[in-house]
């Protein structure tokens, strides 16, 4: 792969990605610390031929977003816990009419304003279930300065494959924080964008919401003489409301499905120094960066950790979590928050006894306090 | 070489910023790997702020200075100042604006600690209260060494507006000239 070095923080690698995948939309509020990929976003999209619009709250700025993207463009919003919460009903409403969306959700502490300077990873049980009903949600998490920008690349398209919204966690430190990043070029990322599915025949035998049971809608993009109706009641093939019984189960079992019968498309994980590992630490975000010193300390120290890093949070590589915890006896989750991924941990491995290392005070997990805990176990 | 880590506090709205982005990006640009970090309070202006620089041959991963491994730190707030010392280890160098932060007889014994007046020589001496920042980079470079004088001032002078390119090689000089007669004190 051909690489360009670029230097910046991972907020505006996040805005780069999204004009590189070919995001041409952009509706939002600004909110610390996600701010800056809108003002971003404000300077790239109008080079490309692309919108940026400052709607007057968070709800407006997401609903703006999924307009764009009921109309057929690649679109984005970007925001914080508390814009999340606010945006969390239009997010059910894409979720039900299937209209695919990048939400990058850049970490502070909550709840409520919280610390809105500060960093957190409190919102990692919010982006399973942000909306009311069921759905499954995709949420991808950056673990670097090069994943800020390469996942999400990878959520538009995935947004566009699987035609519901895609989570992409920051969290404050990798949002703000500057330096080297890894990219791959422009003519890559444009090279694997797969744009959502259209239909082609004629306009009186198209049926946006008449798909397999495990596939999205095929929502072709507006004006162009097909017509559909957007609703988030429970609708028929054309997207009108109904409420006939076996029209409901099939349409919200094919949301759940449509995700996971197809999660080997989604799972994407790090594993750093597993092999031989007896103590295994799991850890996401910019805590990961925090865990890969400690265990450099440790293994100087004759302590053989590793880490797993999932870096699709939701599904969960559940399996492979399974796997290395029935091989390794200690295992630590360290986290800015108390346990809402090692809830997923224990569920996946089915063990109880699982550690946990928690930070809620808006501070940073130093390497040092990873190593300490783990000499404890 | 060595990992070098630099702390740069003050209060929101001086500039202490662009000062950490400088170096990262400096360093970046000889081959090595540099980052910044900043933390700041949701009070915008007046907040205490931190910026640690990270540099280092080697990759990189935790982006923090660990308290009591900073090997240099500036600072130009008595607020910040008191805050954060605590990252600074023993027989570290402290560079402070004597007008606006004095350190204790403790912190004498503990660091060696350089007072400079920052903020007076880039408003009096290069005319422009803006280029502290740079005057600050100036002074951590010419102390600490970890890059070369030329390939800073071009990184630096990428990142400020051409028009301000003459007054900002006169806050570095400046700056440079100030730390080396502080350090033959």
């Amino acid at each position: 792969m051909a690489t360009r070095e670029v230097i910046s923080n991972g907020n505006e690698l996040a805005a780069l990605a999204a004009k590189d995948a070919g995001c041409r939309f952009f509706g939002g509020y600004p909110i610390t610390p996600s701010s800056e990929i809108m003002h971003e976003m404000s300077d790239l999209m109008p080079e490309v031929g692309g919108a940026c619009i400052q709607m007057e709250d968070e709800i407006a700025g997401v609903a703006a977003a999924i307009g764009a993207g009921m109309s057929g463009v690649r679109t984005m919003t970007a925001t914080s816990g508390p814009g999340i919460s606010l945006k969390a009903e239009n997010l059910g409403l894409a979720q039900m009419t299937e209209v695919p969306l990048v939400v990058v959700n850049v970490m502070r502490g909550g709840p409520s304003t919280g610390l809105p300077t500060r960093v957190s990873q409190g919102d990692v049980a919010q982006a399973k279930n942000p909306s009311h009903g069921d759905y499954k949600s995709i949420t991808l998490c950056a673990g670097s300065l090069s994943e800020c920008y390469t996942e999400t690349v990878r959520a538009f398209n995935l947004a566009d494959r699987f035609m519901q919204p895609v989570f992409v966690l920051l969290d404050e430190t990798l949002g703000h924080m500057h330096g080297k990043a890894m990219l791959p070029t422009e003519e890559e990322v444009a090279a694997v964008i797969v744009p959502r599915k259209t239909f082609e025949g004629p306009a009186e035998e198209y049926f946006p919401y008449e798909c397999e049971s495990d596939q999205p809608a095929v929502l072709n993009p507006m004006f162009k003489g097909y017509r559909y109706h957007f609703t988030g009641l429970h609708h028929d093939k054309r997207g009108f409301p109904t409420e006939e019984i076996e029209t409901c189960r099939k349409l919200i079992q094919r949301l759940e499905d449509k995700v996971e019968l197809h999660k080997d498309e989604l799972e994407s994980y790090e594993e750093f120094n597993t092999d031989d590992a007896e103590i295994l630490l799991v850890a996401y975000g910019s805590v990961s960066l925090a865990a890969k010193e400690a265990i450099r300390h440790l293994r100087a120290e004759g302590i053989k950790a590793g880490l797993f890093r999932p870096i699709t949070l939701w599904p969960s590589p559940a399996e492979k979590m399974k796997e290395l915890a029935d091989r390794i006896p200690k295992v630590l989750c360290v986290e800015l928050n108390i346990g809402q991924y090692r809830d997923e941990v224990q569920r996946a491995t089915g063990r109880l006894d699982i550690d946990g290392l928690f930070k809620v005070n808006g501070r940073p997990i130093s390497p040092y306090e990873i190593v300490n805990k783990v000499k404890e176990l | 070489m060595a990992r070098t880590l630099m702390r740069f506090t003050g209060v929101g709205g001086q500039g202490v910023l662009l000062a950490g982005e400088i170096f990262a990006a400096a360093k970046i640009k000889t081959g090595g790997n540099g980052l910044k970090t900043a933390t700041y309070t949701s009070q915008v202006r007046g907040g205490p702020t931190v910026v640690d620089i990270t540099l280092d041959d080697d990759e990189i991963y935790y982006p923090y200075a660990n308290d009591g491994e900073i090997n240099f730190m500036l600072s130009v707030a008595q607020v910040s100042y008191d805050q954060f010392k605590r990252g600074v280890q023993e027989g570290g160098t402290i560079v402070v604006d004597p007008n606006l932060v004095k350190p204790s007889d403790e912190d004498r014994k503990k660091c060696n600690i350089i007072e400079i007046p920052i903020i007076t020589i880039a408003k009096e001496e290069v005319g422009n209260v803006i280029t502290q920042s740079v005057v600050a980079l100036a002074i951590a470079n010419t102390i600490m060494k970890p890059l070369d004088r030329e390939v800073l001032i071009e990184t630096m002078l990428s990142k400020v507006p051409a028009k301000v390119h003459d007054v900002n090689k006169v806050a570095y000089d400046l700056g440079e000239k100030y730390a080396n007669e502080a350090m033959k004190k």
